[in-house]
């Protein structure tokens, strides 16, 4: 593909389909706005304060259909910056220069069964492509929920990683510690008391704070003692805040993991720093790798590929919300042709006289087209603003996964409402104000200035 | 059916809501009419009379409640299939510590009431506190029909069960057709499986044919088989059901091809166990004497299926709330604004209509209900067609509405849908309306006249 020193046109290359689909949405919405920008020009047109006039006169309902487009765009928002904050977790995890190794044919880490291998079984020109290589074993476990309150769930499942060099995978997948933590020792485990020991776990910063409701705090410390299975664990270290998809595990030694929930000598993945940690180097480290037979067929994916499967969830979430705001706008542009419609029968008298002034009806429709916009715009800007003051940067638990066999991995993101999400929710109730407005102002244009005025 | 109906309205507090609310509705629209004839049938010229408003109002309640339809469906069947039953109880016993479970096959001896195994601490006066058809074990065998391209389309997960414990055990299958589970059982053919039209439709075969599968979760037992039946259309629709006997002959095979080396996974390939019993006290029982047996090979824990399906479930929590506390009533706060956006320019029209209404003898009480009357027809009507039609819909086309959360791919809308879509139209109208209705009973005849003069 050609590359393009603009990032902008290469995005364009890279996405054709978002591309045409952006173009189109755009032409559309400068064709809503056509009557704001004949507003601004120097043509003859009826004058805005008729227009402010006549909504300042008809306050409730200009106050009730601007609220309907609140809601309707707040909502659209929310929404939005759910997608947005999946999207934007599973472009954050995942490093371009690793390769990630799973069993023949699983789909999710959680059903992956490795053996230990060793790097120098492979062959000697994929070793050299090797920068360095962690072993991994993930493993779905039960928590047990000090005191729980009445009612509520005594126990959930949390994310477990058991790392062989937990320093090296922090590099590797770009994981960094809250200052002043440390990372789960050699040894692995920690004295807690006279007689008592537990192992040690580092926590992401998700599952952190939720452990910290638990207890009855913002979030967990080191010294903390958890209770995992059928262990008692000390937190050593917390993440830091931004940690991808990782920000929802526990991390503790590989053989600590392997012990406790007997997956003796069984890794879920490992995990492979190509040298130049570039993704090209990577995919052919990829199709390399699918070639070797150790004790079984590997199952190769670039790290990137592998979470980009992951965001089936976050397709169809992104897909239910574009319906869910489709068809409420549906009801918002019925709503709004409810009101032009109710304006204009009102006004049909001051719409003869517009007409016996010399007005001619495309300067009608126009008026009234730029009303129900004003109309949208101002519930928009509203609906934007309340859902960047309250979504903005709120933390949710969901999952991603695959869709395919089941799995998945529960994860801890932020809502974003960045520009995007509040153009895309501006752009919608532009759409709702323009499409509503549309078939009242031309029943408007076309009223006959005589019959009007009887 | 009414049966099914009367449970959804006993065992839900919303549906249960929206039953009395819907009743208050009929039982006052039929007093209106029978009280107030002529003031009903002014009402409905009125609506005919600005026929576009009323059509354009009731076509805004109608997508709403839609859409309000389609998602408190999702979060329904969630609510009650994460809400713990009083009497016939499901426990599911599986490994304490870690998902997924993977335990022997032979520990399901320890639970299966037919077994010499079976535990005596489940016994009283030597009689099992369970019966055999309280009893089910579940093994999960995934395979893909094109190794080289695994997609949702190509896999296939399979519950491997014995045949006899479909009918009794598994959730909404009580009125599954037995010739199935015959079929099924067919000694002749062990590899014989049950399908969902969708398995069926993505592997693009018919009843009668065979398919191979390269297995996902047990490298090396390659299976093939036969389908000799289709769940009917519903909850089961990309599920498959194969038989435990097949399932367990396989691994002996693996044995005997391998020189006598047992597959890695064949003492985990156990994965849930079942069992029924009466109500909470019997749980407690049987679960605390399945946790303390020092019988099994790894710990093991009992809980309910709606505890674990919840547990499964926990990773969507902020997502239901979502649903459930912000896009469900923002919708309905935009249905009582379309409402009472629609009313008050009515009333405001008709301000004149309303003064020479009093001047003829309607007093001010006739007058907010006839403006509160027609709100509430139409949107009542509008929310009770639109749920309706959103039930019929769905159902029919895709057996529910067709998005996953979790191992639930379509979610069927409930009879008491209908109720739902009345009681929302009906209240958004109310609450819409009220205000607007109230200013027309305030109507000034003096003032509205000393205008038109």
């Amino acid at each position: 593909m050609r590359t393009f020193r603009n990032p902008f046109l290469n995005w364009l290359a890279e996405n054709p389909g978002l591309a045409a689909f952006a173009f189109i949405g755009l032409v559309i919405l400068l064709l809503a706005l056509v009557p704001i920008f004949l507003y601004l020009m120097p043509i003859r047109k009826v004058p805005i304060i008729y227009n402010i006039r006549n909504l300042q006169s008809r306050w409730k309902t200009t106050i009730v259909t601007a609220l309907a487009f609140t809601l309707v765009t707040t909502l659209l928002t929310f929404m939005l910056s759910f997608v947005k904050g999946m999207d934007r977790l599973i472009e954050a995890s995942g490093d371009p220069g690793n390769v990630m190794i799973l069993s023949d044919g699983a789909t999710d880490e959680a059903f992956s069964n490795l053996g230990n291998f060793a790097v120098e079984q492979l062959p000697g020109d994929l070793q050299a492509q090797i920068d360095f290589y962690v072993k991994e074993v993930y493993v779905v476990v039960m928590y047990m929920v000090p005191d729980p309150l009445p009612g509520a769930r005594p126990r959930r499942f949390v994310q477990m990683r058991g790392l062989d060099n937990m320093p090296k995978a922090a590099l590797m997948h770009g994981v960094e510690l809250t200052a002043g933590h440390s990372w789960v020792s050699d040894a692995g485990a920690k004295s807690i008391g006279p007689n008592e020991t537990a192992k040690e776990i580092v926590l992401g910063h998700g599952v952190a704070r939720a452990f910290g409701e638990d207890l009855g705090k913002s979030i967990v410390e080191p010294g903390d003692v958890i209770r995992l299975g059928p262990a008692k664990w000390v937190v050593v270290g917390v993440m830091q805040e931004g940690s991808a998809a990782f920000g929802s595990e526990i991390w503790t030694r590989d053989q600590n993991v392997m012990q406790t929930f007997g997956r003796e000598n069984s890794y879920s993945s490992y995990v492979i720093r190509i040298k130049d940690g570039s993704i090209e180097r990577a995919k052919k480290a990829v199709a390399a790798l699918k070639d070797v037979k150790i004790e079984r067929n590997f199952q190769v994916f670039t790290e990137k590929e592998y979470y980009a499967k992951m965001s089936d969830t976050s397709k169809q979430f992104s897909a239910a919300s574009y319906v869910v705001a489709f068809i409420m706008a549906i009801g918002g542009i019925l709503g709004v042709m409810n009101t032009m419609y109710a304006a204009i029968s009102q006004r049909s008298k001051d719409i003869g006289v517009l007409r016996l002034m010399g007005y001619r009806r495309w300067q009608i429709l126009l008026c009234f087209q730029f009303e129900a916009l004003l109309i949208a715009i101002l519930g928009g800007i509203v609906g934007c603003l309340i859902a960047f003051l309250l979504f903005n940067g709120m933390t949710v638990t969901s999952i991603i996964s695959s869709g395919a066999g089941g799995g998945g991995k529960t994860v801890v993101l932020r809502l974003i409402v960045d520009g995007g999400v509040l153009f895309t929710g501006m752009v919608f109730s532009i759409l709702m104000g323009a499409l509503g407005g549309l078939i009242p102002a031309l029943s408007a244009m076309r009223l006959q200035p005589l019959e009007s005025l009887k | 059916m009414f049966t099914r109906i009367y449970d959804q309205i006993a065992n839900d507090y919303v549906n249960l809501t929206a039953t009395i609310i819907g009743l208050i509705v009929v039982v006052a629209a039929i007093a209106y009419v029978v009280a107030y004839p002529r003031l009903f049938m002014l009402g409905v010229k009125n609506l005919q009379r600005n026929f576009l408003r009323t059509g354009l109002t009731a076509g805004a309640i109608a997508v709403l409640g839609l859409m309000i339809t389609i998602i408190w469906t999702i979060i329904y069947f969630i609510d009650l299939i994460t809400v713990e039953r009083s009497k016939d109880l499901k426990i599911i016993v599986t490994y304490k510590w870690s998902v997924p479970s993977q335990l022997p096959m032979p520990d399901a001896d320890y639970l299966d009431p037919s077994s010499k195994k079976f535990l005596p601490e489940l016994t009283e006066n030597g009689k099992p506190l369970y019966g055999s058809k309280d009893f089910m074990i579940w093994s999960f065998y995934g395979g893909t029909t094109d190794p080289a391209k695994i997609t949702p389309d190509t896999l296939i997960f399979f519950f491997v069960m014995n045949p006899e414990q479909i009918i009794p055990m598994m959730d909404d299958m009580q009125d599954l057709d037995p010739k199935l589970v015959e079929a099924l059982s067919d000694e002749k053919k062990p590899y014989a499986c049950l399908l969902g039209v969708d398995k069926l439709k993505a592997l693009n075969k018919k009843v009668g044919e065979r398919f191979k599968l390269t297995s996902v979760n047990y490298k090396g037992i390659d299976l093939a088989f036969e389908i000799v039946g289709v769940f009917p259309d519903g909850r089961y629709n990309a599920s498959a059901i194969m038989r435990m006997d097949y399932f367990n002959r396989a691994f002996d095979l693996y044995k005997q091809k391998n020189n006598n080396a047992t597959h890695p996974l064949a003492d985990k390939r156990l994965n849930l166990i079942w069992i029924r019993v009466g109500d909470r006290a019997m749980f407690d029982r049987v679960g605390s004497a399945i946790e303390g047996s020092k019988m099994f090979s790894r710990e093991v824990k009992c809980e309910t299926a709606s505890s674990l399906i919840g547990s499964f479930l926990e990773a969507y929590r902020d997502i239901i709330w979502g649903m459930k506390f912000l896009l469900v009533p923002g919708m309905m706060v935009v249905m009582a604004l379309v409402m009472a956006n629609a009313i008050s320019i009515t009333v405001r029209e008709r301000r004149t209509e309303m003064a020479v209404m009093k001047v003829l003898g309607f007093t001010p009480n006739q007058i907010f209900f006839l403006i509160l009357g027609e709100a509430m027809l139409v949107g009542a009507l509008a929310g009770l067609l639109s749920a309706g039609g959103t039930f019929l819909f769905f159902n029919l086309k895709w057996g529910g509405i067709p998005f996953r959360i979790g191992f639930f791919p379509v979610f069927r809308i409930p009879e008491s849908a209908w109720m739902w879509g009345l009681a929302i139209g009906s209240l958004t109208a109310f609450i819409g309306a009220a205000i607007p209705a109230w200013s027309a009973r305030e109507v000034k005849v003096s003032e509205v006249f000393s205008k038109v003069a």
